[in-house]
């Protein structure tokens, strides 16, 4: 809410008023549900109609699959304040857990893709007991030294193939994996929505805000942060469980990649963190964006991400929801007869 | 669930305090912040605890609300020895805590931070996990009617002003319906007109809803009014305790204020 | 013996380290972030020398004093990186949240990767420094000559910077800045500036070593992360801060790794690397030397 965008501020009003934005930001938020379901029967309806197998569909994939990781990133980062850089840890053990499981040990890949859901999980327990006991730089820092341990360990045993990684071959069709992410997709949405409407919800937020202000009113924060920690993590195990069979192919690079981490942060923050369709709206945008780079500057994709990232943090830090949001709310403070929030507001009197 | 433990025990209770310290002492390196602290706040009392600068009142208070845990003595709330509970249990039991510099979750909204304060059903899972139902709704919507911020229970909360925003942290204390609240310079900062009203919240809070009040208060008219007594610290240990008459009359109490501040 | 000989080489690659993690020590104290593009300028550093070196001799192959020569040319290109990074990017988000501060240095540090690997490729190269006799023998122990100097230039690149912090007008200013910025500015000392001579100060320095390891291991678009991390190990060992402790911090921290690199296999030092970080960090988040510093 700087003073100098003012007048360009001025014009946008005339054109999108802040209430219609307010109301319809508020209709999207009462009819979470509606919304969801008629993204899946949008979703679910492209095959139908006869988007076949090939570039298009991996690419919509793959869009559902960075979704999840966006999201469940912003489970922890966004909703509850503790933003990790090595989220991408339970990506790479459960895409190593299916890898194993159906290559080594003859699983079917339903069994192998549960169990990858459940080996993220337990390790995320561990794990979070450790790090989320840390706070600022020391937690970020943390869940690096995380991300690189793994993949330095999956680089040296035998039995993820060492640096030179799987690969697999008897995998499912492509779309069995368009289906697969989307149902993981449109089950964490509605989690994270259900959530967000409960007092579990309310008090990763009150972490978020002010983690001593919540444990004096009586919540003991670790169960809460590790639940959610934990719950990021299944996501996050079930996408890297799928993604290498999708993938055919894993190594300790793909599996546990800390660019991809990044870019998963910034498509969360793109869209914008906290929120349920931030995240989801991010990835989408975001890679797209990637893709067209992508094949038209081979190379050249993480100096766009690097320059994203950036642009993001420094421009747009709110994100592309929580913009809107705050714009939304600029009049509605006003019109209930509150104040501007201001430093020496000692004789701010409430009965007005 | 204190509420209930409360009702069956009140009548064995009665003559007991709500809180007590028994020689709570709290050294920081060689430096003795509380020394030897008896303090006991009966039910339905409201007590002041005021000192100089750096007398050792928040020390006290952290050490109560196990923020911090005392080198020596004990603190018992409702009779039961919380000294090593950890701070989230003592909360728990009926101890609900005011900041000094007012604190509220920014980010969310008037109405969350209200229901988040609720503590019925406390940490228990399946209640967390269902949507807060209609009774705890309409007790949200009495409370910001009563603190004047009705209309304001969609804005986020750190979009209002510093008075609104203590306005909110009382409702939300209001809310959880502590056994005993401590409030840390509930007057600091807030203006004349202002300061009426939540001399009338506290005493309405402490009438109707009977909720104890244990206040830190460098406003000295104010916690003359309000206090039916008070505990004078100095240098960590008690120098005084009586009535707000007696306390102004003491010649300790005019010393330790005149000869440090 | 084996085990000294393998104290040795870890006390002779970790003065390297402590260099390094000196100048990521010094940013988090007066800027107050974590740098995690410091890694690169490592990299960059050592690049600098590699492609100096091949303009004037053809290829990555010289004398002692030809290699000598390119390292101020490293320290100087980095020090102008480094104070741009810090004009252009990282004081937009000063005062911020700190996870914008992480993001937008792994942001240009992502960048900053791939642009080398455009520029040379993601083979990992190395400089050849020619000696008559390469190594010399101390009681039994085999000390390489060009480690040595490598060991040397690194303690001396660290002490050159205290000497700096200390006795210079500069130096007093960036401390003043890391004791309290508003006070600084009262004072009349221009804190932007000053974070960005900071800046390019810790840049300078991992870029001459960069240099050194160019030398004695090799440079890889991809290794600046490692020695982000490795500098973050030794800071919070040796406290935000503390020079002497960031300089014991490296000593050990490289003297670990050869350790294990020596007895169970060299696979394993970079994971026993991140499993001592986060040891470290659990117990003792606040440093064994340097004073507590707040999150």
């Amino acid at each position: 809410m700087s003073t100098s965008d003012e007048d360009s501020r001025g014009a946008l009003r005339s054109i999108l008023p802040p209430e219609a934005v307010d109301r319809f930001l508020d209709t999207c938020n009462d009819h979470g549900w509606l919304l969801l379901g008629l993204g899946t029967v949008a979703a679910v309806s492209l095959p139908v109609l006869g988007l076949e197998a090939g570039y298009f569909m991996t690419v919509i994939t793959e869009m559902f699959l960075f979704a999840i990781l966006a999201l469940s990133w912003d489970i922890v980062g966004g909703q509850t304040g503790y933003p990790s850089f090595g989220n991408m840890a339970f990506f790479g053990i459960g895409a190593y857990t299916t890898a194993i499981l159906t290559k080594d040990f003859a699983f079917a890949f339903p069994v192998a893709f549960v169990l990858a859901g459940v080996a993220a999980v337990a390790i995320a327990a561990v794990i979070g007991a450790v790090v989320l006991r840390l706070r600022g730089h020391y937690f970020a820092i943390a869940t690096l030294g995380v991300l690189l341990a793994a993949q330095q360990v999956s680089r040296i045993l035998d039995i993820t193939g060492g640096a030179s990684g799987k690969i697999l071959l008897q995998t499912p069709s492509g779309e069995t994996f368009y289906f697969l992410f989307l149902a993981v997709l449109v089950v964490e949405m509605g989690v994270v929505y259900y959530l967000s409407s409960t007092r579990f919800g309310f008090v990763l937020n009150a972490i978020r805000d002010d983690e001593e202000k919540a444990t004096a009113m009586g919540f003991n924060t670790t169960y809460y942060k590790t639940a959610a920690w934990m719950l990021a993590a299944l996501f996050t195990g079930f996408a890297g469980g799928a993604y290498s069979l999708f993938n055919t192919f894993i190594d300790p690079q793909t599996a546990y990649n800390g660019a991809w981490n990044v870019e998963l942060i910034a498509m969360a923050l793109l869209g914008g963190s906290g929120t349920v369709a931030g995240p989801v709206i991010g990835a989408f945008g975001l890679h797209t964006i990637i893709e067209i780079v992508e094949s038209y500057a081979v190379g050249w994709q993480l100096v766009l991400l690097g320059g994203a990232v950036i642009v993001t943090v420094i421009g747009f830090p709110n994100g592309v929801v929580g913009t809107l949001r705050e714009y939304a709310s600029e009049m509605d403070y006003y019109k209930h007869g509150g104040m501007a929030a201001t430093n020496d507001d000692a004789e701010v009197s409430s009965d007005e | 669930m204190s509420k209930a433990t409360a009702g069956t025990e009140t009548a064995v209770e009665s003559d007991r305090a709500v809180l007590r310290t028994d020689g709570v002492t709290k050294r920081f390196g060689g430096l003795t912040a509380v020394s030897d602290v008896n303090v006991e706040i009966h039910r339905g009392e409201i007590v002041g605890l005021i000192g100089p600068n750096g007398a050792g009142k928040s020390t006290l208070f952290n050490c109560i609300t196990g923020t911090l845990t005392p080198d020596e003595g004990q603190v018992y709330l409702q009779g039961e020895d919380v000294t090593d509970w950890p701070e989230h249990k003592i909360a728990r039991a009926g101890l609900g805590r005011m900041f000094q510099e007012t604190r509220v979750f920014g980010d969310m909204t008037v109405r969350k931070n209200l229901l988040l304060a609720a503590q019925e059903g406390g940490a228990d899972v399946g209640n967390l996990l269902r949507r807060p139902d209609d009774s705890l709704l309409a007790r949200t919507d009495e409370l910001l009617d009563y603190v004047d911020l009705a209309g304001l229970a969609d804005t986020r909360a750190g979009r209002m002003s510093f008075g609104q925003q203590k306005l909110l942290e009382f409702a939300m204390e209001l809310m959880s319906e502590p056994e005993i609240l401590l409030m840390d310079e509930p007057a600091g900062g807030i203006n004349p007109s202002m300061l009426e009203n939540l001399i009338d919240y506290i005493r309405n809070a402490n009438e109707d809803e009977e909720t104890t009040i244990f206040l830190i208060e460098h406003n000295m008219d104010f916690v003359m009014e309000i206090a039916d007594r008070i505990y004078v610290l100095a240098h960590g240990e008690r120098i005084a305790e009586g009535t707000p008459e007696e306390i102004q009359n003491d010649q300790t109490v005019l010393d330790a204020y005149l000869g440090r501040e | 013996m084996a085990a000294t000989q393998f104290v040795v080489n870890g006390l002779l690659v970790g003065a390297l380290f402590a260099a390094v993690a000196v100048g990521f020590a010094l940013i988090w104290g007066v800027v107050d972030i974590i740098n995690l593009a410091h890694g690169e300028m490592v990299m960059l550093g050592g690049y600098t020398s590699y492609w100096v070196l091949s303009l004037v001799t053809g290829n990555a192959e010289g004398s002692p004093v030809l290699f000598l020569a390119t390292i101020p040319v490293a320290i100087a290109v980095l020090f102008v990186v480094g104070y741009a990074l810090q004009r252009t990017l990282v004081s937009r988000v000063i005062g911020t949240d700190i996870f914008l501060t992480l993001l937008v240095t792994f942001g240009a540090s992502i960048a900053i990767q791939q642009l080398a690997i455009q520029a040379w490729s993601a083979n990992p190269r190395s400089i050849q420094v020619r000696f008559a006799d390469p190594s010399m023998t101390l009681g039994g122990i085999v000390v390489p000559k060009m480690k040595l100097i490598a060991f040397v230039g690194a303690i001396v690149l660290t002490a050159l910077l205290y000497v700096f912090l200390q006795k210079t007008r500069t130096g007093r200013a960036i401390r003043a800045v890391s004791q309290n910025p508003e006070a600084a500015a009262l004072v009349g000392i221009d804190v932007e500036h000053t974070r960005a001579v900071t800046f390019g100060v810790s840049s300078a320095i991992a870029g001459g070593v960069g240099s050194f390891i160019a030398v004695i291991l090799n440079i890889q678009p991809q290794m600046g992360l490692i020695y982000t991390l490795k500098s973050f190990v030794i800071v919070v060992f040796g406290g935000v801060g503390s020079i002497p402790g960031a300089l014991i911090g490296g000593l050990l921290l490289g003297s670990i790794e050869e350790l294990v690199a020596g007895f169970i296999s060299s696979q394993w030092t970079l994971a026993v690397t991140f499993s001592l970080l986060i040891v470290l960090l659990v117990v003792k988040p606040k440093g064994l030397f340097g004073q507590g510093v707040e999150q």
